[in-house]
Formats: structure tokens, sequence, C-alpha cells
């Protein structure tokens, strides 16, 4: 069997535009690579009420949000022809209009970037023990939930 | 005997903290039947059980040092 081992997804605070950058940068040595899928999930400023949502404060469960997310990374690497997958979720506050979620999965043909990458996005939302505070703007509070 | 319970979300709120010890309970069920006693508001939250990061449906046989999670709707990304 071979060795189980956990990547770390959580980033403290935003996802800045420069790590997203880095992160195509450091791809372009593999030229096996034909097509990158890259999904971002960025912070809404909705209205509620009087109030808008001025940022979302992120917390998990860590332990079991990194076992979860290694066994979605296997199921997705079996079902598709992937060469690399990369996960990284923000915890603590995301101020509306930054990227709280950057996903990225990379392949020979698009295809399967492109489907990887899609369900990689819905099973992240529906499994892994992630909780999102909405900060309104009058520093009141609401819990998110996925729909 | 003792389990570690751990708490997300707004149940954090409702209980004012994130984790706590209970002793004696057999089970997941005793679990929830001893938290919502001492904190009603508990029943009317919607939320999930995991017994050492497993997901319960139903009921599950605790042992000692076990880690119970109470966790409401995801809302991740």
């Amino acid at each position: 069997m071979k060795e189980k081992k956990l990547k770390n997804i959580f980033i403290n605070g935003a996802v800045s535009a420069q790590f997203i950058a880095e992160s195509i940068q450091k791809h372009q040595h593999n030229t096996t690579i034909g097509a990158h899928s890259i999904f971002l999930g960025q912070v809404r400023a909705d209205q509620i009420g009087e109030e808008k949502v001025a940022g979302i404060n992120y917390t998990a469960y860590e332990e079991m949000a990194l076992n979860k997310m290694y066994e979605i990374r296997e199921a997705i690497f079996e079902k598709y022809p992937v060469i690399c997958l990369h996960v990284h979720h923000s915890l603590g506050l995301v101020p509306a209009g930054e990227v709280c979620l950057f996903v990225f999965c990379s392949s020979v043909h698009r295809k399967a970037a492109m489907e990887a990458c899609d369900e990689l996005v819905e099973r992240i939302k529906a499994e892994l023990p992630i909780w999102g505070k909405e900060i309104l703007t009058n520093a009141a509070h609401q819990w998110k939930e996925n729909k | 005997m003792k389990v570690e319970i751990l708490l997300f979300g707004r149940l954090t709120e409702i209980f004012g903290v994130t984790h706590l010890l209970l002793a004696d309970v057999a089970d997941t069920d005793a679990v929830r039947n001893r938290l919502e006693e001492q904190f009603p508001a508990l029943k009317q939250v919607k939320y999930q059980v995991a017994a050492d990061q497993l997901i319960i449906h139903g009921n599950k046989q605790l042992t000692d040092g076990m880690t119970v999670a109470l966790m409401p709707p995801f809302s991740g990304g």
C-alpha cells in the first residue's frame, strides 16, 4: 500500500493573484500538459437587507478536511486522465472581491482538465467540513450554507 | 470513559466553546441527547455527527478517547 501523504490545502486569508500567477508559471516546465482548467471562488458582497457582506471568515475541521481531500483527489485521479490537481482554500477572513478557493487541474487534453475541475469544485463544496461566516457591513454576521 | 466533542460553525456560538469533554456516553445518540438537554438551542440546528472523522448515519458505539464532531451544513468555497 502506498503511503498516504496529506497535502495542506489551507491558506491563511485570501488567495492572492500573485500566488495564482506563480502556480501557473510553475507548470510551464511540464510540457506534457496541454490544458489547464482553473476555478476561482470569489467572495460576493451580497446584499442582506440594509447591509452587505463585507467578507467571509472561514473555519474548518482541518484534520478531517485534509483526509477527505486526499480521498477526493484519489478518486478524481482514478476517474480522469489528469496530470496534476491543486486545491487551495482560505481560512480566516477573506474580504469581498477576493479569492477564497483556487482549484487547478492540468491534463494533456482539455476535456479531462475541465471535467475533473468541475467535479472537484462540486465535491469540495459538498464534502469538505469548512464553514463560512458572512461578516456584514454593520459587523453583524450570519452563517453561510452551500446550496 | 471520556470522549472529546468538537463543535463547528454556528454551534460554537450556542456552546460558547469549540470543544468539550463528555464522560460516560455509550454512543453518539447519548452524546446528542446529553448535549440537547444541556443546550436546548441545539435542537433547532441541523447538524451531522462524525466519530473519529467518519460521518455517522444512525447511531454508533463509542469507546474511550474517541472524538465526536458536531457539524452544521458545510459552506466552503
